[in-house]
C-alpha cells in the first residue's frame, strides 16, 4: 500500500495512448500515474502495484471496461480499489450497469482538466475515510469481545461458587432450604450462600455487588470468604456485617458496593437473627399463611463508608414458617412496556400460591417473574432464597455462667473453681476442663499484667456457654487496647541454659483451644475461647 | 496444692497434689528453692496427682532446671497426665526436661 504522504499512485486504462497522455498530463504534477493498454495488462498492474484509484476506459477491444471492472472486483487484493470509469458521451446508457458493477463514479470524454483533478481527489478522500474507518472499527470490535470475554469470565467466577447441590442438607430433617440466582445477560452481581457455623446455627446469605465482570465477581468472592471467616468466629450478624463493611470500605477504589442480608438461624431453636445492609426486606410466610415483612434495615449498603457499627434484629420461626430472601432482580422484573413487577406483586404471589416445599415456593415465584416479563430481556440478576423449619422448636435453654471478678491474681483461683464446678455439672471431659483452666489461667494472669493499668481497680467478665457442642468462653476486660494473639512469639526451642519464658503463656492459650479469637469493641478487650466438646458415643 | 518432701537416699522427691498455676507457684518455688539452698543436687518432681499446670509453674520448673544444670545436678519430672504432657509438647519443654513414666524408672535414671 502506498503510505499516505508520499505520491498516490493512479492507474489509467485506455486503448488508446493519446487518451493516457492526456490523463498523465492532468495528473503527472500531483500523482504517479501508471498506465495500461488493455484490460488484461491493467488487471497485472492492479495486482502487483494496488494503485490508490484506476482510471478505466469502458470501450476496449478484447476485455472492455466492464469486465475489466468485475474481475477487479472479484479479487480481494484489489477488490477495495474505487474504480472511476471514463467514457464518450453517447454511452450514458450503461452508466446503470457500470455502477452495478461497483465502479465509484463516471467520467465524460473529452476529459475535463479541473474536472478530472476534482473526482479523483474525492475519491480517493473518500477511500481514505473508509480505510481508516475500517480500522478503527476493528479495534473497536476487538475491544468489545474483549469485554465480553471479561464479563463472561466474570459470571463463570460468579456461578461456580453457588451452592448449587439440592437438597442441601438431606441428613438434617428439621429445617430445609433452596435457592436460584437466574443470572442477566450482562449486568449482574448477585450471589447466595448458605453454612452451618455450628451443628444448629445456619447462616443464610443474599447480596447484590454493583459493578459486573471480573472485578465484581471478585470483590464478591473476597465478601463471601470474610463472612464466612467472621461468622466462625463470631455467629453475630451484626459483628459479622460490620467487619465486612470494614475490609471493603477500606481499600475501595473502583467504588463497589454490595447490598447484603445476612441471618443466622438456629434450626434447633428457630431463633433467626439478621442484619440487612441496604437490601430489599425480605418476607416471612406463617404457617397460617399470614405474610410479615422483615423491615427493620440495619445500616447502609456495604463498602460505601469504614467504621459503621451495624445492628441486628432477631425473629422467631416457628415449625412451618417460611424465610423468603430475594434480590431486586425480582421486584424490579419488568414488561414489555417498562411496568415493574413490584413488592405488591411479590406478595401477592407469596399469599396466594399453595404451602409446600420451600423448593416449589422457589420455582414457582421464578416462574411468576418469567410470565409477567413474557420474553421482555432480562436486565438483573434474580436471586431467590427460601427457608423453613420443618419441626417444632426446642427452646430449652443451654448451659451458661457468668462470674465478674477484680483484676487481682488471687481471683484467678475463684474463677477456676467455678468454671470446675460448671464442667462437672454439665459432664464435660476433664481433659476439657484441665485445658480450660490452664488457658484461663494463663490468659487472664496475662491481661491482668499488661493490658490493665497500674493502681487502677478493674473488673473482668467471663461468660461462658455451652451449646451445640461448643463450649464458647468471653473474657472482657476495659482495660487499654490488648491483643494476647497478635505478634505471638514464644521460645520453644532453646536448650535450658538459654531458654526465656517469654510468651509461653499466651503461646499455651493459643495452642490449647480449638479456636481462639480477640476484638476490641468501644472499650473493651473482648477475647474468645472455642472448645469442641466431642458428641456422647 | 500440696507438695510432700520425701527422699530416696540422696535424691529428693517433690510430690505434687492439686495445681501448679498463678496462684499455687509461688509456694511451689519457695519448697523447690528451699531444697535448693540445702545443696540437693538430685531432684523428682512427682506429677502423679498433678491435675494441671500452667506457664506460671513451668516457669519454675525451668528456673530449677537452669541451676541444677550450673551447679551439675539433675532433675527428673514423671507421671505427667496427658494434658500435662500436652503443655510440655507444645511448650517445647518435653525435649528439654528429663521426664519419666513412673517413679521406679525415674529413679533409674539417676
Amino acid at each position: 500500500m502506498n503510505q499516505s504522504h508520499s505520491k498516490r499512485v493512479i492507474l489509467a486504462v485506455d486503448d488508446t495512448p493519446e487518451n493516457l497522455d492526456v490523463v498523465k498530463g492532468i495528473l503527472a504534477s500531483d500523482y504517479v500515474v501508471k498506465a495500461a493498454i488493455n484490460g488484461p495488462i491493467a488487471l497485472k498492474i492492479a495486482e502487483k502495484h494496488q494503485p490508490d484509484l484506476i482510471l478505466l476506459d469502458v470501450m476496449m477491444p478484447g476485455m472492455d471496461g466492464y469486465e475489466v471492472c468485475q474481475k477487479l472486483k472479484e479479487n480481494p487484493v484489489t477488490r477495495d480499489i474505487p474504480v472511476i470509469f471514463v467514457t464518450a458521451l453517447d454511452q450514458t446508457s450503461d452508466e446503470a450497469r457500470g455502477f452495478s458493477l461497483g465502479a465509484a463514479d463516471y467520467i465524460f470524454k473529452p476529459v475535463n482538466p479541473p474536472i478530472l483533478h476534482a473526482r479523483v481527489k474525492t475519491h480517493l478522500a473518500l477511500k481514505q475515510s473508509m480505510d481508516e474507518l475500517s480500522q478503527a472499527y476493528g479495534i473497536i470490535k476487538q475491544q468489545k469481545d474483549r469485554m465480553e470475554e471479561e464479563l463472561n469470565i466474570g459470571r463463570d467466577i460468579q456461578m461456580s461458587m453457588l451452592p448449587l447441590e439440592f437438597p442441601a442438607f438431606p441428613n438434617r430433617e428439621e429445617f430445609s432450604v433452596h435457592a436460584l440466582l437466574k443470572p442477566a445477560r450482562e449486568v449482574g452481581g448477585d450471589f447466595y450462600d448458605f453454612f452451618f457455623i455450628s451443628d444448629n446455627e445456619l447462616a443464610l446469605v443474599v447480596g447484590d455487588v454493583s459493578g459486573k465482570g471480573v472485578p465484581a465477581a471478585l470483590f464478591m468472592a473476597v465478601t463471601k470468604s470474610v463472612i464466612k471467616t467472621r461468622a466462625i468466629a463470631d455467629p453475630s450478624p451484626a459483628s459479622i456485617v460490620t467487619r465486612v463493611n470494614d475490609e471493603m470500605s477500606q481499600d475501595n477504589p473502583s467504588s463497589m458496593f454490595v447490598t447484603l442480608f445476612l441471618a443466622i438461624c438456629n434450626v434447633r431453636t428457630g431463633e433467626c437473627r439478621f442484619t440487612n445492609a441496604g437490601h430489599n426486606p425480605p418476607y416471612i410466610r406463617r404457617q397460617d399463611g399470614s405474610m410479615e415483612v422483615l423491615s427493620q434495615r440495619h445500616g447502609p449498603i456495604i463498602g460505601a463508608m469504614e467504621d459503621l457499627a451495624y445492628k441486628e434484629s432477631s425473629i422467631d420461626l416457628g415449625m412451618g414458617d417460611e424465610l423468603f430472601i430475594f434480590t431486586d432482580g425480582v421486584t424490579e422484573a419488568m414488561d414489555h412496556q417498562g411496568t415493574l413487577y413490584s413488592d405488591k406483586r411479590l406478595e401477592e404471589h407469596l399469599e396466594s400460591s399453595m404451602k409446600s416445599s420451600v423448593e416449589n415456593l422457589v420455582s414457582e415465584t421464578l416462574e411468576s417473574v418469567e410470565n409477567y416479563a413474557n420474553g421482555a430481556e432480562q436486565a438483573d440478576d434474580i436471586t431467590l432464597l427460601a427457608f423453613s423449619l420443618l419441626k417444632e422448636p426446642d427452646k430449652s435453654e443451654y448451659p451458661r455462667m457468668s462470674v465478674v471478678i477484680d483484676s487481682d491474681f488471687q481471683e484467678i483461683g475463684r474463677l477456676n473453681t467455678e468454671l470446675v464446678q460448671f464442667a462437672r455439672k454439665n459432664n464435660l471431659p476433664d481433659d476439657i476442663t484441665r485445658k480450660l483452666n490452664i488457658a484461663i489461667d494463663d490468659l487472664v494472669n496475662n491481661i491482668i499484667s499488661y493490658g490493665m493499668e497500674e493502681g487502677v481497680d478493674q473488673s473482668i467478665e467471663i461468660n461462658c456457654a455451652y451449646m451445640d457442642n461448643r463450649l464458647l468462653l468471653e473474657v472482657i476486660d476495659t482495660g487499654k487496647p490488648f491483643n494476647p494473639f497478635e505478634q505471638l512469639k514464644a521460645d520453644t526451642s532453646s536448650s535450658i541454659e538459654e531458654r526465656e519464658m517469654g510468651g509461653l503463656g499466651r503461646l499455651l492459650v493459643k495452642e490449647l483451644m480449638d479456636d481462639v479469637d480477640y476484638d476490641r469493641q468501644k472499650n473493651k478487650n473482648i477475647v474468645k475461647l472455642i472448645m469442641n466438646i466431642p458428641r456422647n458415643p | 496444692m500440696d507438695i510432700n518432701i520425701r527422699n530416696a537416699g540422696e535424691i529428693n522427691i517433690l510430690d505434687f497434689s492439686g495445681n501448679l498455676d498463678t496462684n499455687s507457684s509461688p509456694a511451689a518455688e519457695s519448697e523447690v528453692n528451699g531444697l535448693l539452698e540445702e545443696g540437693s543436687k538430685h531432684i523428682l518432681f512427682n506429677f502423679s496427682d498433678l491435675n494441671f499446670i500452667s506457664s506460671s509453674g513451668l516457669r519454675i520448673l525451668l528456673a530449677t532446671a537452669k541451676k541444677l544444670k550450673k551447679d551439675d545436678g539433675k532433675m527428673v519430672v514423671y507421671g505427667l497426665n496427658d494434658v500435662v504432657q500436652e503443655v510440655f509438647d507444645i511448650s517445647g519443654f518435653a525435649t528439654i526436661l528429663n521426664l519419666a513414666a513412673t517413679e521406679e524408672e525415674a529413679l533409674a535414671s539417676f
